[in-house]
This record gives C-alpha cells, structure tokens and sequence, in this order.
C-alpha cells in the first residue's frame, strides 16, 4: 500500500546515514560547533567586558542615572519616584550646599563645599576612601565630617579635631582620599566636606529657601530598567532638573565606551561571518559527499522533496548538535580564560552567560547551517540519477535555458543567505529595528560586494591557471592543474578564506587604529592637578617651587588667560544674536588665552595656524563656531580691561586629548594680547601620593593659590580609558584566533574530495612526498591569492569601517600587517591542508577502491 | 497514476534518438529504435562496448530523457514526464540493478533493501519483507553488515534484494555479473532469473556476455546505436 512519505520516514533515513558515518559526522558538527563556539565566546565576553567597563564609569557618578535640582521635590514627584522605585530602581538622596566653616582655634571661618550622603547607601558603585581607613557609615555619624586635605590643610586639622559649621562643633573623624562622584558635583566652590545627612539636619543650615542643591542618585535593576528609558522617565518627573547618566560623566568616558561598544558589535558580526563561514564550508563539502547517495535513491523512485527532506533534517540536526556543543564550548572558553585573562591583560571579567546569549547562538548557528545548506539542497534538484552510470555527462554544455535555472535557483538562494546573513547581523547588535535594519544593509552589502570581488577573481585566477599550468612540469604542473580539475572546490575554498582573511584582518586593523586614537586621547601624562589664580609676578617662583617638589612628574604647564568679552561679530552686536541656554555664556567675559604654536591634543579642522609675527588672528573650537555661526576670515571684536580688540578666525580646531584645565575656546596669537592684565593657570602631573605635600609646600609660600586635585578621579578615569584598550585588543585577538581556526577548517574540509585523488596517485606510483608536494602548490597558492585579495579588501573595508561607525577615528596604514596576513594565510592554508591530508596520506588505497 | 490499457506491452520504444552535444559535435548515441517488450519476457540487450547498451537501459528506467522517439511502461509515456513524476513511475513500476552495486555506505544491508519501500512511504513495516528477502539471497545473518564489509558478490546479492523490495513490474539489470568472479556470477545471475520467474516480472538486462544471454527469452543485440538483430 503506498501513502505519503513521512517527516518519520524521512527522520529515519537521515538518521540511519548519520549513524553510520561517526567520523565525518562528527567533523561537521564540530565546524558549526567552532563558528557558534566563537560568536558566544565573543558575545559572552563582549557582554561581560561591556558590564565590567560599565561599572568602572559608573564609579564615577557612584549610580547609573542621577537629577540634580534646586527644590525639594513635590508630593507627585514622590509618588513617582515610588514608581521608579517598585521596578527595581534604588534610590539616594545626595544633599550639596555652601557653607561657613572654621577651625574653633581659629576662627577666621572658609567658605566651604559640603555634601551630605546617606552612608548607608552612597555610594552606589565605588568606594569613598578614608585616612584613617574605616567604614563611610563610621565615619559620618550625627557629629562627625571628614574633610578634603584641602580643607584640612587651610583650617589646620587633622582626624580628632573639631570643626565649627552652623554654630556647632562636629568632630572631624577623616580625610576624604578618593571620592569616586566629586567631579559630578555642582558647587565645587570652596574646599570640600562631607556629611552625612543627618549630620547636616543638625546643624540647621538647611531650611527653607537655602539654597541646596538636591542630588537623586538612581541605581537601576540588572535587567528590567534599561539606562536610556530611567533616564527619560527621571526627566519627566523633573523637567527642570540637570539629568545626567553614567555613559555622560566624562568625555573621554563617553569616548571610550562608545568605541568599546561599537567594537564590541562589529567584532559580534564578524564573528557570525566567520562562524557562518565554517558551518557553510562543513555543509558543502557535507552534502559533495553525498551525491553519488542521492542519485541512488533517485534511481529507486525518490523524489527531489524527499530527498531534501532528508538531507534538511540531517543538516538541521548536525546544526542542533553542532549549536549545542558550540555554546558549550563558548561557555567553557568563557569559564576557563578569566584567570588566564587576567594573568596578561591584568582585568578580569566575570562570567556572564545568559539565556538570550545562548539562544543567539544555537539561532544564529542553525540559521546560517539552514542558510548555507539552502544551495546545495536545492541543488539537489538538479542532480540526475544516470549521474551513477555517467558522470561525464556532466560535461555536456548545458543550453541557455538550463544554465538560467541553475542561475535562478542559485541567485534566490544567494539572496536568501545575504538578506538572512543581513537579517541577523541587525538582530545581534540588538539596536533598535530601523537602525538593526540599516546595519543588516549594510552588512549584506559589504558582504555581497566583497563576495563579487572575489568571485571574480577566483574564476580569473584559475582561467589563468588553466591557460600557465601546460607550460609548466611534475609537482608543479600536478599542483596547478589541481586547481581548476572539475570537482576541485577551489573558488569556494579560495573566497572563504579571502573573506575570513578579510574580516580577521580587518578586525585587526581597526583595533590598532582605535587603540592609536584612545591612546592619543588619554596620554599618561595628562596633568592631574592645577593650580589657579597664579599672577605674572607670582609665576616663576610658583613654578619653580612646584617643580622642585618630589613627585611632579611632568613639571607646571603655564597657560595665560586674559578677561575678554565679545562685542560685535561682524560688525553686528552680539546682544542681538539670538543666544539660547548654554550659548549665552558668549554674552558674559570670558577667559581666552594665546599661543604661537598650535597646542598639542587640538586638531586642526579648516584654516591655518598663525604665521610667526601675526597680529589680530585668532582660532576657536569646533563648537563655538557652530553656537555663533562663526566661519573662517569673520571678525570678531572684543574688549578687555578697556581696550577694543579685533581680530580675524584664521583656524577652527577640536580639542582632541581631554584637558581638564580651563577649556580654550579662543587661542589668539601673542601679539594681539600683549600688555593686557593676565593671570594663569597651571597644570601638572604629580603622583598621586605626593599631592598632599606639594598643596602644604604650596600654601605656606603661595596662600592665593588654589589647587584643584583631580588625581583620583583621573586614575578612574585612566583605568576605564585602559580598560577599553585591553578589552579591545583581547577581544580582537580572540577573533583573530576563531578566524585562523575556522580558516584551517576550512580547507581541512575538503580532505574528502582528496581521498579519490590520493588513491589514484598512489596507484599509480605516487610517494607520499610527492603527493603531499603537488598538494603543497595548491594550498599555498589558494592560500597566498586568497590572503592577498582578503588583505586588499580588509584595508578598503577598514577605511569605510572608520569613517561610517567610529567617524572621529582615523585609519592608519599598516604595511606590515597586510604582509602577515597574506604569508600567514598561505602558511596556514598549507599546514591545515597538510593536517587535514595526512590520514589520508597514509590509508592503503585498496579501502577506498573498494569502497567505489 | 492511471491503470495502464488493458493488453498493452510492458514496454514499448518508438523512434529512440539520444544524442549528446559535447561543445564542438554532436554524438549519436541511439539512433531511432523501435521494439517492444511484453510482459514477463526476459529480454537480453547485447552488443560491444560503446554501441548505446547503457544509454538505453538508462531511457528505460527513465533516468535520462531521449532526444526524440517515445517510451511508454504499461502504456504510460514517460517521456515527457517531470523529473519528480518520474522518480514516482520509478519508485512503482522499476527495479534496478547495477553493475556495481550502487548500495548506500552509510546504510546496513537491511536498511538499503528497505529504502525504496519507505521512499514510497508504504505504511506498512517492510523490516520482515526485507530479512525475507535477505534470506532468499542467502545474507540473512548479513543483515546489519555494511556495504563495505560485504563482498562484491554479497553486495550485488543485497542490490538484488533491494530491486524486489517492492515487487517492481519490470526489473532493469546492467551487467549485474559485470563486476563478479564467474562463480558469483553465475549465482546472482540465477537468483535473478529465479526470483524474477517467481514474480513473473519483465526482465530487461544489458550484458556482453552472449552466455548469459542464452538465459534469455529473447535477445536484441544493438551495434553503433541500432538494432541488429532482434531474436
């Protein structure tokens, strides 16, 4: 009786060729298994990279969202906090005001920055470090305050005496070392103290009306609240409130986090491509085997649908298993590399394993096995039974007709593989889905574009292997004649491994450009304490004593600022420029400074620096020129101490390297400022443990002089700078290693096709020397074209890669790279090929005869 | 599929043309044949090396599609049919035994006996059908041996059992002894002849061996894509 064929029947037929075949089996699996392997490795170590870099910026906000406002809040804004609060979000409250505060012994009192905290919470993330060390909680009880050394030093105390503050007396129980939020602070006027809440209610400085700034530190939920919807949903409930995140304390935070993450992204894509990149090569070769199986079955009545039923279910299941092993491995690599991490790269991520990641890798894997099984699946279709009597029918021109429906089938499945390829990389960047799908696009057509190149190389390439090998003898003649032999999966061979060359390298080759650029912008000697209000007859012995004090490590960089306020530009007054909110700060007098040369960190972005000996030139930021809509050549005219200036913007530059000194909006050449009042600013790098003595040595001689410390916060902010270096370069090294394996996968997976080949060599008097010779020839050639075309398109791929997602950053040529990429792919295309031949190589023929 | 008409041969060949474009020419390899085979005859083709023996055995099952002429199996012309309907004709109506074995790898004896059977999903459970047939072939303690631990003779003598899997109407043969000692040959040669009469299935079988084609009903002997004689 006959029926239909069912999906049990075919499960069964599947099931029982798997069976049989372990070893070959196995082999496939554990390719799919290395490319799902190395996209939830990356992605695993990605998330947790991306977490841990997180927390080191959050440090710096000590939360992840904060509002600062200057009234208390109202019973609706209370009641929306308790919302926030019910889906998971902590909250603190930070109190910051300016106060009177003395040394009773002496009571000349000091205008003072006080924060108060509640201990039991603050901070969030980081920690408030004290001398001597104790508990926050220890140190801010009801009737102590730990004070800045700043403080201390100017009120003379030290840990056990006792300031005066609102008329009472509060012992001072430390001195504040590191305190992880300060630059976030608002009023950062005087010397700074600190409180605890409680503390501060007693001394009834805050009553209504005072004015105090409220600070609401927000921690959110691991998952749940994500930090761009707390941060809106904190804006509505304080509109007029300053609204600030972790991602936006620091510029260079901000830099470094989002070069990080969008790395992090691209190495995830790249990833897939590679991972993909196995699983396809697995497959095919997979299914080459199995033709000579399915013209049997073809020949026994089975139908092209059933047949694809079977090898669909098969593929799908060495997917599975291929996925399932794969995320077991990433998860073991991920398991076993923190410690080695942490040994070379001195940071240690933690384990980060979830279940979206693991679902993204078993979907990712079985998708690109489905999607790179679809051709030859449905090529299946095309293969006909009396293949068994004579496969040099194969060799007959196919009419026009015909080779058009081959070309159709493979043109929808080249479609289906980029657009699902494209479909996948937007959902693995897990952006939102206009711009998931303007990634997905370009990505596939990156992809399809590099693809075509190399495709087209390849078939010149071996048309003119074809036309060269003739005039060539022995090993090499063998060796060439391998490569355009029908049957030979040479093109396929040689654009997978162009196109993993091309992505490990360009991985590379971005990493070393934004590893330049990072370094660039937070350089170790970037100055860490400044000094203010430093006078021209006060200068020279100021700098002198700074330097001479042990610890400097860079000596006092003096940058001179005159008082200067715009009047006209362009002749109109700029009153009747239409300013809005921080814009209006070009109405007020401002500090601007000059220097004959361009400084060091700026980048020049139009015109020219002033020539020596020029007079009324000026240049000025990026930024202020777009608030003023100011051009090169306009004319600006200022006024300072009751003299009119005028000058022309020669140069428009950005400030690249953070300087935390004053920011200079407007750089005049020498000439023009000269014999106007001018005071200075200093900025030098000192060891952080040394900071203390030089701000004493300092204040005995120079009591004017203020000093800004911001050594602890700079360490927080090198570390997390530091840390994106590193994760970056683990990161890509990683891939580099998934890409090398994958690559030797690759050519590994055409041993089977080798076996006939071996055999009939071997038969007819072929040594294993000789064999493993001509096989030699094709594997480096593969290998080197492969290398050389990967590495071409690596460097065009980069530059695009630089100037659409990392824009700022610049590409940096590198020659040396390029070399090792195309002679280490020729190498490795060579060992794996050799690897992957040397069973081979060994079997006695008579096997495999036997087995045709 | 419809019933064939009553009376109508197993097989009738009209006009059978095959060529082959190689590029440069075009090769002749069957040039317009007529005959026709009724059923249960066993019909011997002969002829040397290169004369079209293979081609049209190949024709016949339906795996290669003619230039001209027609064939029809039990009076369906197949033609003209689409590469699935014909895998269905194939399935139903043809067994087919080849010169060398064509077994699966990957599958035990059993399980290529039992795969035409589950290709035409048959609800039925083959498994018993098959050892039966194992044991006519004299393999049934050969049963979970694979193809590769079979000899030659044993391989060909499981391929016989898969060709009556499914009770086929008309069994095609090429040179199913081609590959064998003369004793293995003349074994498989019997059992398919036997299990053939047993059945009383139409028999086509390609062979140069004029010995093996005195077993015959009838032999067509083809020379350069013709028929020579037809007796």
């Amino acid at each position: 009786m006959t029926g239909s064929f069912t999906l049990q029947s075919a499960r069964k037929i599947a099931w029982r060729e798997a069976r049989a075949s372990g070893g070959k089996f196995l082999f496939v699996i554990l390719a799919v298994a290395i490319g799902v392997g190395a996209l939830t490795g990356v992605r695993g170590f990605s998330t947790a990279f991306r977490r841990m870099l997180n927390t080191e910026a959050r440090t710096l906000m000590a939360g992840d969202v904060s509002a600062r406002l200057f009234v208390q809040p109202d019973a609706n804004q209370e009641e929306a906090l308790l919302g926030l609060a019910k889906r998971g979000a902590q909250l603190t409250r930070i109190t910051e005001t300016v106060t009177m505060a003395a040394n009773p012994a002496n009571p000349t009192p000091l205008l003072v920055s006080l924060k108060a905290v509640d201990p039991a919470e603050y901070p969030f993330y980081g920690v408030v470090e004290l001398d001597p060390p104790q508990p926050l909680a220890k140190a801010l009880c009801e009737t102590c305050a730990a004070l800045s050394q700043e403080l201390a030093l100017r009120l003379g105390l030290s840990p056990g005496g006792t300031i005066r503050l609102g008329g009472k007396d509060y012992r001072v129980s430390a001195l504040v070392v590191k305190e992880p939020d300060r630059m976030t602070g608002s009023l950062n006027v005087g010397p700074r103290m600190m409180m605890s809440r409680a503390a501060l209610e007693s001394t009834g400085l805050i009553s209504l009306g005072s004015r105090a700034a409220q600070r609401f530190l927000f921690k959110l939920p691991t998952t749940g609240l994500p930090v761009a919807e707390a941060r809106d949903r904190v804006k509505k409930i304080f509109p007029e409130a300053l609204v600030t995140d972790y991602r936006e304390t620091h510029p260079l935070i901000t830099r470094g986090l989002d070069r990080a993450t969008g790395f992090l992204s691209l190495v995830s894509l790249v990833a897939l491509i590679i991972g993909a990149l196995g699983v396809a090569m697995a497959m095919n070769s997979h299914l080459q085997q199995r033709l000579d199986s399915i013209a049997v079955m073809k020949c026994l009545g089975a139908r092209s649908g059933q047949i694809i039923r079977i090898y669909l279910m098969q593929t799908l299941a060495l997917g599975v298993a291929g996925g399932v092993l794969g995320i077991a491995f990433g998860a073991a690599v991920q398991f076993a590399f923190p410690s080695l991490i942490e040994r070379y790269f001195q940071l240690r991520p933690e384990f980060y394993f979830d279940w979206p990641s693991m679902l993204q890798g078993m979907l990712a894997g079985v998708l690109s096995t489905l999607l790179f099984t679809l051709p030859p699946l449905l090529g299946i279709r095309e293969i006909k039974p009396n293949a068994i009597f004579r496969r040099d029918m194969k060799g007959t021109k196919p009419s026009w007709g015909e080779r058009w429906k081959q070309a159709r089938a493979a043109m929808f499945s080249g479609l289906v593989i980029l657009v699902g390829l494209g479909g996948l990389a937007g959902w693995l960047t897990g952006s939102k889905l206009a711009e998931a799908a303007r990634l997905g696009a370009w990505f596939s057509g990156g992809l399809l574009g590099a693809l075509l190149i190399l495709m087209a190389f390849a078939w010149l390439l071996l048309r003119g292997i074809r036309r060269l090998s003739p005039l060539t003898r022995g090993t090499l003649r063998h060796g060439l004649a391998n490569l355009y032999r029908p049957g030979n999966q040479a093109e396929l061979v040689l654009v997978s491994i162009g196109i993993g060359v091309m992505f490990t390298l360009t991985i590379y080759l971005v990493q070393h450009s934004l590893l330049k650029e990072i370094a660039e912008s937070a350089p170790p000697g970037m100055p860490n304490v400044f000094l203010i209000d430093i006078t021209e007859p006060l200068k020279e012995g100021v700098t002198t004593l700074v330097n001479q004090q042990p610890g400097v490590e860079k000596g006092a960089e003096l940058i001179p600022s005159v008082a200067a306020r715009i009047t006209h530009i362009n002749g109109q007054a700029i009153e009747t420029l239409d300013l809005k909110g921080f814009g209006r700060r070009f109405l007020q007098t401002r500090s601007v400074t000059w220097n004959a040369q361009q400084p060091a960190g700026t980048k020049l972005l139009a015109g020219k620096w002033f020539e020596p000996g020029a007079s009324g030139q000026l240049a000025i930021t990026e930024d202020t020129s777009k608030v003023l809509r100011i051009q090169l050549g306009d004319v600006i005219d200022w006024t300072a101490s009751g003299k009119v200036i005028r000058a022309q913007v020669k140069a428009i530059y950005r400030q690249e390297s953070v300087r935390a000194g004053a920011t200079q909006e407007f750089i005049f050449d020498p000439a023009t400022l000269r014999d106007l009042p001018v005071i200075y600013f200093a900025g030098l790098r000192v060891n952080a443990t040394q900071v203390a003595r030089l701000q004493t040595k300092l204040y005995a001689k120079y009591p004017t002089i203020s000093v800004v410390n911001i050594a602890d916060v700079l360490d927080i902010i090198q570390e997390v700078v530091d840390q994106v270096a590193v994760v970056i370069r683990f990161i890509s090294a990683f891939a580099i290693l998934g890409g090398i394996i994958i690559l030797a996968a690759s050519v590994a997976g055409t041993r089977f096709r080798r076996i006939r080949e071996v055999v009939i060599l071997k038969t007819f008097g072929g040594t294993r020397w000789k064999i493993a010779r001509i096989f030699s020839v094709e594997f480096l050639l593969l290998g080197a074209t492969a290398g050389l075309l990967g590495a071409a398109l690596a460097t065009g791929f980069t530059g695009l890669i630089m100037k659409r997602f990392f824009e700022e950053a610049e590409y940096n040529w590198q020659w040396e790279a390029l070399v090792v990429a195309i002679v280490g792919s020729a190498l490795i295309a060579n060992a794996a090929g050799w690897l992957a031949s040397a069973r081979i190589l060994g079997q006695k023929p008579l096997a495999i005869l036997r087995e045709d | 599929m419809s019933n064939p008409p009553a009376g109508s041969p197993a097989i009738a060949v009209e006009g059978l043309t095959r060529e082959i474009a190689t590029g440069t020419h075009t090769v002749k390899i069957l040039k317009g044949l007529d005959f026709t085979i009724p059923h249960g005859q066993f019909v011997a083709i002969m002829g040397a090396s290169g004369s079209g023996k293979s081609t049209l055995l190949g024709l016949l099952a339906g795996l290669d599609s003619p230039t001209a002429g027609s064939i029809r199996l039990d009076g369906v012309d197949i033609t003209r049919l689409a590469e699935d309907e014909m895998a269905k004709v194939r399935g139903e109506k043809i067994g087919f035994v080849f010169q060398s074995y064509q077994l699966i790898p990957t599958l035990t004896a059993e399980e290529n006996v039992l795969l035409p059977h589950e290709l035409q999903g048959r609800r039925e459970d083959g498994s018993a059908r098959a050892r039966e047939l194992l044991e006519q072939v004299g393999l049934a303690d050969r049963a979970d041996h694979y193809p590769v631990q079979l000899s030659g003779g044993e391989q060909q003598r499981v391929a016989l059992a898969r060709a009556f899997m499914t009770a086929p109407p008309i069994l095609l043969a090429d040179e199913p002894t081609g590959n064998l000692d003369s004793t293995n040959g003349q074994l498989v040669l019997n059992l398919l002849v036997e299990m053939n009469r047993a059945r009383g299935a139409t028999l086509v079988m390609v062979t140069h061996d004029a010995e093996l084609a005195r077993k015959a009903d009838r032999t067509i002997t083809l020379r350069d894509g013709q028929v020579v004689s037809d007796q």
